[in-house]
């Protein structure tokens, strides 16, 4: 594949250069080396060695902010998607968050011949059957968990709220022990080899467990089984997100939820708001909790602002920038908690609260809590334990 | 299971006060061990990020050893308390990806200790020849 | 960076060492290895790239070849990295575009097959990570011109008198009332018999007249901040209860005083009053009241004879505890040693019979200054036949194993004390080996063996009051096997004097971490380097001198603190000081100003600040920075690194190390 081959698959060369993309890009604002509009015209010019040498072609969230927008049709995620991996074939990477500890980790993940020991936190709390028609993917949470706990992230909540609604649903899905990484972030920073391993690995497994529809709570995982396994692999199975789940079963015998006297908002992931269009129905899962006083942002939907690091790639000043923006917004509403719908989204707000130092910027402090993880605590009587 | 001829590559990462130190000690002492072993001088155990270990198991390592100062001799104070730490929760990724908890081995080692250097080499490169070869490896030579 | 990843040229140089690596490294195919590695502009092999013409020829492809690194594949980067880091510096290439690599010490020396292979993979290693390394510059800091002694012993006394006849401010810190240490509670010291304190006194009030010593006892070193250079350090100034400017010495308190105390000073064997000095000739020559025997302090007021016979009214209860803070360049820690306590060793007797007694105790004994006026007596009588027990808990695998240097000696001279000091005594000597290496150590020994000691060697099994015989009633035994003989023995004497190993202080591990040092496996600190760095330790700018170290005699006490000195006033004297360069950095781009790395630095090196911004960042201050790399690997966006062991150089060796097999 080739740059050329890049601009032709993405529709890059009916760029208008008008600069929509760059108005409407959250790291354009904010640092001025990168611009959506200038990567474009660079690949139509064939500058393909300042492209790909260049940092800032990591920079990009592919938060769809620019592709909504753009009156040329041009798929700009999927140029930069592309380009990265011709970047990577170049050794390049981008600055790798965590020491790029994480991206390591889906890597060796890969292996074929890794034995994961990945369900022990399931305990007698939680109803999983051995075989059945529904999958619940579980995704990296059981790493997240002390990858992130320092920074108060518990990540295997969303899974297990998930599992505490779908058991209240009278559903005791299947959970796969050998179940990979979806291969989000390595597909996003340009690593294809890694990603097809992980993808056909997955596909493999889930076709041996001859499930029919698979449930997911995280909205990366989601968007790439969704969008990007079947350019690969083949998952002859229905997909769904848990907010969609919930939103089809509000009303539903076991679903008993408590009165919840709060006031939230809900912050929409870019992977299951603009990736996938699906606004409403985490919204209708929230309000029809009783008690519950949804409040939107200023920028919500559509226009939703992205948390500010994808694929923990290129995390910088920047994203800190954006991210206290976004968790100032949150504030202004006087919501009493933020409510989203991916992990990331948690563990990037969560991580820009942390402030250990003499001097600290300005105060963002806001519970973050997974909607899953949410609704979960509103199951059930009011004397009923939660795990 | 001792798969055959297999001989298990270690890289340890010792710390330039005190297990480089001893391991220079088995040197002018000279006390054998096993060629298994591959070190990385650092300053610091403290100085080890968790992503070495991963990149060494990437790398087809079988055995990572970290070794640093004994509790209260560090060179910067707690460095390898530090370590100690970080390493605690490095553990539990390892073991959710399956890898036995024997190839991550910390070692205390003080720059006195040049035949406990050696010592703990021989032992770990008999320990990982008995477990075999990382699942973590891509090739299938070793 | 200028340079391109194609301008980088590294030349790798592997040393035979003589046959030290070539004797088990095959070098002519490492070289070849070498050579074929990414970047390597030219892999050389010599018998000695530390010698002259070595390093000439790493000087020389420099030059000639524009090279832009340098591996050298030969021993320990801790012996050599300072001299090939020269080498380059001379070339006009960056000393820290040099990477050692060690195939000799943790190669060579230590695997018989395989070390080829692994040498291989150490110098790929090398090479991958010098192809990184970046050019770093070291940055000078002023130097205090003041330096620190920690320890009124003999050591701590003449390096401070060195020091400050070389024209520097000396801060002496003395935790006893009374400078002098060990060496003051000597009678007479080995090989000249010279009285110990008729050599010491001098020195002592030398130390107090001298314009440039500033003079602190009774009094702790409590906090050491900083780094070499620019040292602070907060001293306890214990209260004496005795204003020092008032008090002339007049001795009345201590006449006048009702309340008595076992003597410090004399092992215990003697008394002291609750105001006292421990010894007449003590400086400053200033009493202290022990709050535990001052009954005026435990009983609230009542006494006070010493507040209504001074008539200086030098008496002062009101006295508190004050810290104090100085500035010093160089420290230098002369805290001396203990001898061990021998009653764990239960066969020898101590504390069970009055009449077996340490080295120190005799010391006392014979002094004329001691409890008995210098008369070797206990409990009145003299002895006429005395046993002298050599390497009580030293040479002994259940206590210190270590030999303890100057017991031989001193037993030798206290055979002749007691031979001048009681008509016809008979002095036993119960050793292992006699250790007499010293300059007149040996003529020493003859003098001894011509006055007529008997010398059996022999280590004893246990000394008994358990008489076999009538010669042995009343008597203590000496129980051995006389191996010379090959028969065993039964020694009955008056007198046991065991020769106790010297010991690290019981308070070793806290001196140690309050001075940032380290201790050897022995409990004594440890020194930089065995052979060629005596007196540096592993934290620059502090020293150790004297039995601190090790246990050593007071020759080589003395030699090692004039070496403390020098070390001192070397440092003092260039005025400045080169910072670590490898420090951390922050690229404020990356930065979060999370302040994780402000929380998890022990040195108070990083500091997240606004500096007008919304969001604070992250800068290092680099005179306090170590380059322990904790706050790098604190770091959630890599914003940290550490110079000259960044990410980047580090996976690159991980990588290049798997990349030969085993």
């Amino acid at each position: 594949m080739t740059l050329q081959d890049v601009v032709k698959e993405t529709r890059a060369f009916y760029c208008l250069e008008c600069g929509k993309c760059s108005g409407s890009c959250p790291i354009s604002r904010h640092n001025p080396a990168y611009s959506p509009r200038v990567m474009v015209e660079n690949a139509l010019m064939g500058l393909e060695n300042d492209l790909v040498h260049a940092r800032e072609l990591f920079s990009c969230l592919t938060c769809y902010a620019c592709h909504l927008r753009c009156p040329s049709d041009v798929d700009y995620p999927l140029f930069i998607q592309k380009t990265r991996a011709l970047a990577s074939t170049q050794g390049e990477h981008g600055d790798c968050a965590h020491s790029g500890s994480l991206q390591s980790l889906a890597r060796l993940m890969a292996n074929p011949a890794i034995k994961q020991r990945r369900l022990e936190w399931l305990s007698n709390g939680y109803r999983a059957a051995a075989q059945g028609d529904v999958l619940f993917f579980v995704g990296c949470a059981p790493y997240f968990e002390p990858f992130f706990e320092d920074i108060g992230v518990n990540a295997l909540q969303p899974a297990k709220g998930s599992l505490k609604i779908l058991n209240s649903l009278g559903i005791e899905p299947v959970l796969l022990e050998d179940e990979k990484c979806c291969g989000h972030d390595l597909l996003w920073t340009g690593d294809t080899r890694g990603f097809k391993e992980l993808a056909e690995h997955n596909a493999a497994i889930i076709k041996k467990a001859g499930v029919k529809k698979i449930v997911f709570s995280c909205a990366e995982c989601y968007r790439t089984f969704k969008e990007d396994y079947p350019k690969h692999v083949s998952i002859d199975c229905e997909l769904q997100h848990i907010s969609e789940l919930l939103s089809d079963s509000m009303d539903k015998e076991g679903l008993r939820l408590r009165e919840v006297k709060k006031k939230v908002t809900y912050h929409d992931p870019c992977r299951l708001g603009r990736h996938l269009g699906i606004y409403e129905p985490p919204r209708n899962v929230l309000q029809a909790i009783p008690g519950i006083e949804l409040v939107e942002m200023a920028r919500n939907k559509e226009d939703s602002l992205c948390c500010a690091t994808s694929a923990f790639t290129n995390c910088d000043a920047c994203s800190k920038q954006i991210r206290v923006e976004r968790l100032l917004e949150a504030k202004y509403t006087g919501a009493e908690v933020l409510i989203t719908s991916c992990p990331k989204c948690q563990i990037h707000f969560k991580c820009a609260m942390v402030s250990k130092g003499k001097e600290k910027g300005p105060d963002v402090e806001i519970p973050v809590m997974d909607l899953a993880e949410f609704v979960a605590s509103a199951l059930g009587a009011e004397d009923e334990q939660q795990e | 299971m001792n798969v055959n001829g297999f001989e298990p590559k270690i890289v340890a990462f010792t710390c330039n006060w005190c297990s480089y130190a001893a391991a220079d000690l088995a040197g002018t002492s000279r006390i054998h061990y096993p060629p298994n072993v591959r070190i990385i001088r650092v300053m610091c155990s403290g100085m080890v990020d968790p992503v070495y270990v991963l990149k060494a198991f990437e790398a087809g390592f079988d055995g990572v050893l970290i070794a640093g100062c004994h509790i209260g001799d560090c060179h910067y104070l707690s460095g390898n308390v530090k370590a100690q730490d970080r390493i605690a929760t490095l553990r539990r990724l390892l073991h959710t990806l399956g890898l036995e908890d024997e190839r991550l081995r910390l070692e205390w080692i003080s720059a006195a200790e040049g035949s406990g250097f050696a010592e703990t080499i021989k032992e770990y490169v008999g320990q990982l020849k008995q477990l075999g070869p990382s699942p973590c490896r891509r090739e299938a030579t070793a | 960076m200028a340079e391109s990843k194609n301008d980088v040229k590294i030349g790798v140089y592997v040393c035979h060492c003589g046959s030290n690596i070539a004797g088990t490294v095959d070098v002519e195919d490492l070289t070849a290895f070498a050579q074929e590695q990414g970047s390597v502009a030219v892999a050389r092999n010599y018998k000695f790239m530390c010698s002259e013409p070595g390093q000439a020829l790493i000087k020389k492809d420099i030059e000639e070849l524009g090279l832009n690194r340098v591996v050298v594949a030969s021993c320990s980067p801790r012996m050599h990295e300072p001299t090939f880091r020269r080498v380059c510096e001379d070339a006009n290439l960056n000393p820290y575009q040099l990477d050692m690599c060690n195939i000799r010490e943790q190669c060579s020396w230590v695997h018989k097959n395989g070390a080829t292979a692994k040498a291989k993979a150490l110098v790929s290693a090398a090479i991958a990570r010098a192809f990184y390394l970046e050019a770093l510059e070291t940055r000078e800091v002023p130097v205090t011109s003041a330096v620190l002694v920690v320890g009124g012993g003999i050591a701590g006394i003449q390096a401070a008198l060195k020091v400050a006849d070389g024209g520097r401010k000396v801060y002496l810190v003395e935790r006893e009332p009374s400078i002098g240490g060990h060496m003051i509670q000597l009678d007479k010291t080995f090989p000249t018999l010279d009285c110990s304190a008729c050599i010491s006194t001098p020195k002592m009030a030398a130390v107090k007249s001298h314009p440039d010593i500033e003079l602190m006892t009774y009094s702790e070193v409590v906090d050491v901040q900083g780094f070499v250079g620019n040292f602070r350090v907060t001293i306890r100034r214990k209260p004496r209860y005795v204003d020092e400017s008032l008090c002339t010495g007049c001795g009345i308190c201590q006449e006048k005083c009702p309340w008595k105390a076992e003597s410090e000073f004399d092992c215990g064997l003697g008394q002291r009053k609750a105001i006292y000095t421990p010894f007449p000739q003590a400086v400053p020559n200033v009493p202290v009241i022990d709050p535990e025997h001052c009954v005026y302090i435990l009983k609230d007021g009542k006494c006070g004879a010493c507040l209504k016979f001074c008539e200086r009214g030098a008496v002062d209860f009101s006295q508190t505890e004050k810290m104090v803070e100085i500035e010093v360049g160089a420290i230098i820690v002369a805290t001396g040693y203990d001898l061990m306590d021998p009653s764990a060793i239960t066969r020898l007797g101590y504390k069970r019979f009055p009449n077996v007694i340490t080295s120190l105790e005799f010391e006392r004994l014979c002094s004329a200054t001691g409890p008995t006026g210098g008369h070797i007596t206990v409990n009145g009588k003299e002895p006429k036949s005395v046993a002298i027990i050599h390497c009580v808990g030293s040479r002994d695998e259940k206590y210190h194993t270590y030999c303890s240097r100057v017991c031989c000696m001193y037993a030798l001279k206290f055979a002749h004390l007691i031979g001048e000091k009681i008509e016809g005594a008979q002095v036993y000597q119960f050793y292992i080996d006699m250790r007499c290496y010293g300059k007149g150590f040996e003529d020493f020994y003859q003098r001894a063996s011509s006055e007529g000691v008997t010398f059996v060697r022999g280590r004893p099994a246990q000394v008994t009051d358990f008489a076999m015989s009538p010669e042995e009633k009343g008597k203590l035994v000496v129980v051995c096997e006389n191996t010379l003989l090959g028969r065993p023995m039964r020694v009955p004497v008056d007198m046991v004097i065991l020769c106790p190993a010297m010991e690290a202080r019981a308070d070793a591990k806290e001196v140690a971490r309050l001075f940032n040092l380290s201790q050897s496996a022995d409990g004594f600190l440890l020194e930089r380097h065995a052979k060629l760095e005596p007196v540096a330790t592993a934290n620059d700018g502090v020293f150790i001198v004297g039995c601190v170290q090790g246990p050593k005699d007071i020759p080589d006490t003395v030699a090692q603190a004039l070496a403390g000195a020098a070390e001192a006033l070397s440092l003092i004297d260039r005025g400045s000081v080169k910072l670590e360069a490898a420090t951390a950095t922050v690229n404020e781009a990356l930065c979060h100003g999370c302040g994780r790395c402000e929380e998890i630095c022990e040195f108070h090196a990083p500091m997240v600040r606004l500096n007008g911004r919304l969001i604070p960042v992250s800068s290092i201050n680099e005179a306090l920075c170590k380059g322990c790399g904790a706050c790098a690997v604190a770091c959630p966006t890599g914003a940290i690194s550490i110079r000259h062991f960044t990410l980047q150089q580090i996976l690159a060796e991980v990588e290049a190390l798997s990349g030969v097999p085993v």
